[in-house]
């Protein structure tokens, strides 16, 4: 009996007292609170299937995004075997691209169009802030201390059509399984796990994605080409 | 038994080197981009660093321990390193798991040849001895193909993870099995030099009395173990790696901090230098390191070990990022080097005794260095060069490998003219450390001047093609001419590395000189 007490007790403390939640609210609170962000850093990891960009493998990405429409991402894609880092800044409008070892070279037209804009992501109408209210079936799992912040993990599922809003780029042959960390005091995303039909030709594939640095101070300048 | 401890240093020797093949997929893995390319460096020298400490450290404690229990502990440490490796999901981790790999691996090197000379007497010892060290010298040169093989084979069970998981149970049946013999034959804390299964009088009644100056002495080292000496000689090559470690290859060949820390790595190591000549009970006989032979062997060793690494090393890396080979291919192409070391080394042995190990060991450094020069010309189109029936390339490789192969037996059998029976293991022990911390060394600049060079080379392109795509793959010729070019200079460095050795060994080999003992009191006979 004590011991018991003793865990729970451990519990509470571990996890800074964070009580259970209405997960449909934690998912409410989690999309207002996310629309109100000006910045962000994102780091997107693939750990299950195969998703391409621009023609190679994705393994992952890190990006800073400065809202509404700026972005610094660096992808890291698979070339012969080796991982090379594509990094994209997107300002004003303009696309610009720096393979390894090169610099910066504006990209227009269809091959700009086809790079995703990670600040897309964090749209107030299109972005998770609308689309991460609208689970389908929420379940609260519990809570955990993500990057030293309690937060409570919630699950839900999202449809093709939902998920395409997000990026033009995205696309998913069905519905997607989402694990989400919410922080318990912002009630800001900490960390979500997206696994679905979303990779290259509808195979199951699954990404983990973690974000921090909230309303940072984030350099974005147009780069001299 | 020292077919067992032969097998677990076998295995050691392969990690050393089979990396080489396996880096690509190894970084990619834990998220490293070829821009970053540097950062891999330390999952090679961190490997040699653990190997070159433990080798000089742990010969001497299993005087005090027994071999088979230092042994046994060697190989666990070997294999926890193996684990973390294999587990590793960050570049950090992967690095501690090869100093772990290294230091158990390297502390074996040593195990081994005491073993060999606990074991056998005489001419069955000298053969003894020189089995280990040639196991030692061929794990080191089969890794390469060794691991892009088993990688490929086992790609569906984790690829280049499979091969480190491979050596935990190759390291539990070397270990397992040792102790198990050195326990039904009673030699687990048996002192330097007695026979297996032999009671102590009888051991004692058939030794000289050379032979049990020899024990004493041991023993006395043993107690007064020079802990101090090994960490001193650890921290140097540390430091010295450090310090030439490019952390910024865009804009210096070294560390940000080369010159403090290469100036604290020389006094650190003059400061191990100093102890080995003044202290009581030097790792290293003080007779030994006087001798200008030894002085020169050891030299063109350190000269050797380091051109060695650069074939090793970048020819597979060539075939990879130049001629387009996949891991496997890559790691074949050395397959002609590889036939050639070993060729090479019984050629070596035979034309020695007829001609000498002088101009044996010249001859074999500078057809290496001829090989050298050849591959400091070569195309991207190289492979599809034929000479006759033969690849061009492939015919260079192997001129290269039996360069390096017919040194080896010279050099080694002058080391050993150097020294007594009771010695050979640690004078076979100098040898292959002279090797490995040329390996090191080399390594460590040749990776510095390399990244430097190719970030010189290839310079800042603007990159203009219609799309994305078109830019990689325009970037990848680029990247290819530019890696190129910085391996013809490397190998013509490497070249010029081998004509240095062969000078040295020409200038220090010229006369016989007297055996030397052991003990650093005793005068040479």
């Amino acid at each position: 009996m004590l011991a018991g007490v003793a865990m729970v007790s451990v519990a509470l403390t571990a996890c800074g007292g964070l009580q259970a939640e209405d997960p449909g609210q934690v998912l409410r609170d989690a999309g207002a609170a996310m629309a109100k962000i000006s910045t962000v850093s994102a780091t997107l990891k693939f750990t299950q299937g195969s998703v391409s960009f621009q023609g190679y493998v994705l393994t992952g990405a890190t990006a800073a995004v400065r809202l509404p429409a700026d972005s610094d991402t660096t992808y890291k894609v698979k070339y012969q075997d080796l991982l090379i880092g594509l990094q994209v800044v997107i300002t004003g409008g303009h696309v610009y691209l720096r393979p390894p070892f090169s610099g910066f070279t504006e990209v227009t037209g269809a091959t700009a169009a086809a790079i995703p804009n990670l600040a897309k992501l964090f749209d107030v109408q299109t972005g998770l802030p609308a689309m991460i209210p609208a689970g389908n079936n929420p379940t609260y799992i519990g809570t955990e201390k993500v990057a030293d912040v309690d937060s409570h993990k919630v699950s839900a599922t999202y449809s093709a059509a939902q998920i395409a809003k997000l990026l033009p780029q995205l696309s998913s042959s069905g519905d997607v399984a989402a694990t989400i960390w919410v922080g318990g005091s912002d009630h800001l995303i900490r960390k979500a796990v997206l696994s679905g039909p979303f990779g290259d030709g509808g195979t199951a594939s699954s990404v983990e994605i973690d974000l921090s640095a909230f309303n940072a101070a984030v350099a974005i300048a147009s780069p001299t080409p | 038994m020292l077919g067992l401890a032969g097998a677990g240093l076998f295995v050691a020797a392969l990690d050393a080197y089979l990396v080489v093949t396996l880096l690509p997929a190894m970084i990619t893995d834990v998220g490293l981009t070829i821009e970053r390319f540097e950062q891999a460096t330390p999952i090679l020298t961190g490997f040699l660093c653990g190997y070159v400490i433990a080798m000089p450290l742990l010969g001497a404690y299993s005087d005090v321990r027994g071999r088979a229990p230092v042994y046994a502990a060697c190989v666990v440490v070997f294999a926890a390193g193996s684990v973390v490796t294999t587990t590793a999901g960050s570049l950090p981790w992967l690095v501690a798991g090869r100093v772990l790999q290294g230091l158990g691996g390297g502390g074996l090197v040593p195990l081994t040849l005491a073993l060999a000379a606990d074991l056998y007497e005489d001419r069955a010892r000298t053969l003894a001895l020189g089995a280990v060290s040639g196991l030692q010298e061929a794990g080191s040169v089969f890794g390469p193909i060794y691991g892009a093989t088993l990688a490929s084979a086992a790609s569906a069970a984790g690829g280049w993870r499979f091969v480190f998981w491979l050596n935990v149970p190759l390291a539990a049946i070397c270990a397992a099995g040792l102790l198990v013999a050195s326990r039904d034959r009673g030699i687990s804390r048996t002192s330097v030099n007695r026979v297996a299964g032999e009671p102590a009088g009888t051991f004692e009644n058939r030794a000289n009395e050379q032979a049990r100056t020899f024990d004493n002495r041991a023993s006395e080292v043993a107690r007064t173990f020079d802990w101090k000496s090994a960490c001193l000689l650890g921290l140097g090559l540390g430091l010295l790696v450090v310090a030439l470690y490019p952390d910024d290859p865009d804009h210096r060949a070294t560390s940000g901090l080369f010159i403090p820390l290469g100036i604290l790595s020389l006094l650190v190591l003059a400061l191990y230098g100093w102890r080995q000549l003044r202290a009581l009970e030097p790792l290293i006989p003080r007779q030994l390191l006087r001798s200008p032979r030894f002085a020169g062997v050891t030299a063109a060793n350190v000269l050797i070990g380091a051109a060695l690494m650069v074939a090793l090393v970048d020819v597979p890396i060539l075939g990879r990022l130049v001629f387009n080979l996949d891991q496997l291919a890559s790691g074949l192409l050395l397959t002609q080097f590889l036939v050639g070391v070993p060729v090479g080394a019984i050629l070596g042995g035979v034309v020695a005794g007829r001609i000498g190990e002088r101009l044996t060991a010249v001859l074999g450094t500078l057809l290496a260095a001829a090989a050298f020069l050849q591959m400091s010309t070569w195309q991207a189109t190289e492979l599809a060069m034929r000479a006759g029936p033969f690849r061009s390339a492939d015919i260079a490789l192997a001129a290269c490998g039996l360069g390096f192969g017919i040194v080896i037996a010279p050099l080694a059998a002058t080391v050993l003219q150097l020294t007594r029976a009771q010695h050979h293991g640690l004078a076979s022990s100098l040898v292959v450390l002279a090797r490995v911390m040329g390996m090191l060394i080399g390594l460590s600049a040749l990776t510095a001047f390399g990244l430097f060079r190719f970030r010189q080379i290839l310079g800042t392109p603007q990159l203009t093609d219609p799309d994305v795509r078109a830019r990689i793959e325009h970037l990848g010729r680029l990247v290819a001419a530019a890696f190129l070019q910085e391996y013809r200079e490397i190998f013509t460095i490497a070249a010029g590395m081998c004509i240095v050795a062969a000078v040295v060994i020409f200038a220090t080999l010229r006369r016989e000189t007297p055996r030397l003992s052991l003990t650093p009191s005793s005068p040479p006979r």
